[in-house]
């Protein structure tokens, strides 16, 4: 959790600026040299193509919500990983780790991801 | 565990027999199946192209290369023009990759062999190639397409694929390398085990490279995966088709 904070901490200044709602298209929209990680509520799983999103809302060290956005790959690779449609519902606890947008905003190419302390497969793709 | 080697080598042996008896008795070769690229570190290009190294661009793809804007390879940028990955907001993307970007695409193929034809179905976008193999000649009477007109013939174990016929709208791999109508791509495809196909490409487009060049791909066969769903539009650009519905231009 300590790690969780810092990692949240200093975004005060970020939070004018909205997730983003559209997903990226390979990672160069990520800054993949280092990972940050977040813990929070599932609000939304859209388990689409091309690429999954998943939208958590994350406490900061003020206690305020934060939105982030986590991208995966498409459905068809997470299936084959044993995921479903439902393997996040709201009101799941996730924590999810991976790259950064670059453009400062809360959302992450997702490298790793657990729901309700058990970390889920990955699947292929990108 | 010499017999757990022996347990693994027989069914590739088998089918190597396979291949080898239909091979002489004249009937084509078995192909089909689901299959992925399979990649390594030393083949980590594969990503977004067929070779680590620089195609000879002529000046007119030099030119075209220099416009583009990818979204994966060592020259991926955040505001890509990629016309199927494009990463700017307002950009439509989801476009055909076309031939042969369409292999690097990270998604499985499925070979169906029936008389006259090996069918290639892709999983991304559903994109289907019928690959004629009954003798007839190139048909182009449709115009320059996405994915040309290929045929195929059997040398021996392996599939020999011609396609011509090409717009120049896609680009040849992720990282943008162009092509124009002249592109030429020549295919030998076998199956070299029971899991394992090899495909060696030739790209020839004389507008766009000063000599023919292209690269091997590996595809492991996956048994127990079938081709399922995958439309590219979902997430995009079916939530920028709510909004204009929503906020409908006057």
């Amino acid at each position: 959790m300590t790690k969780l904070l810092s990692s949240v901490a200093g975004l005060a200044g970020l939070l004018l600026v909205s997730v983003s709602l559209t997903a990226h298209h390979g990672q160069a929209g990520y800054n993949t040299t280092e990972t940050v990680s977040v813990s929070g509520t599932v609000s939304e799983f859209q388990f689409v193509n091309p690429h999954s999103i998943v939208n958590l809302n994350v406490k900061d060290d003020k206690g305020e919500t934060q939105a982030w956005q986590g991208e995966l790959t498409s459905p068809n690779h997470l299936i084959r990983a044993n995921w479903t449609a439902t393997t996040l519902k709201p009101g799941d606890q996730v924590t999810m780790t991976g790259y950064r947008a670059k453009s400062g905003a809360n959302s992450m190419w997702i490298t790793k991801i657990s729901v309700n302390g058990e970390e889920l497969k990955m699947g292929a793709g990108n | 565990m010499r017999i757990a080697w022996l347990a693994l080598l027989l069914p590739s042996l088998a089918c190597a027999q396979a291949t080898n008896a239909a091979t002489s008795s004249g009937a084509a070769p078995d192909l089909s199946g689901v299959w992925s690229v399979k990649g390594s570190p030393a083949t980590r290009y594969l990503s977004w192209g067929f070779s680590k190294d620089e195609p000879p661009m002529t000046p007119w793809a030099e030119e075209r290369f220099k416009a583009t804007k990818p979204s994966f390879g060592p020259r991926a940028v955040e505001d890509s023009n990629d016309p199927v990955n494009p990463t700017t907001l307002s950009a439509i993307g989801c476009f055909p990759p076309g031939l042969p970007r369409l292999y690097l695409q990270p998604f499985p193929l499925e070979i169906i062999q029936v008389p006259g034809r090996v069918i290639m179905l892709f999983e991304f976008s559903h994109f289907i190639r019928q690959i004629f193999t009954d003798g007839r000649k190139h048909n182009t009477d449709l115009g320059p397409t996405w994915m040309g007109d290929s045929l195929g013939h059997w040398d021996g174990d392996t599939l020999v694929v011609d396609t011509i016929g090409f717009n120049d709208k896609t680009w040849l791999d992720r990282a943008g390398h162009p092509h124009s109508t002249e592109l030429h791509l020549v295919e030998r495809i076998r199956r070299v085990d029971r899991s394992t196909l090899l495909d060696d490409l030739t790209i020839q487009d004389p507008k766009a490279y000063s000599k023919p060049w292209g690269g091997q791909l590996t595809f492991q066969l996956r048994p127990t995966w079938n081709i399922t769903e995958m439309v590219c539009e979902d997430n995009v650009n079916f939530d920028q088709f709510l909004k204009n519905e929503a906020n409908p231009k006057k």
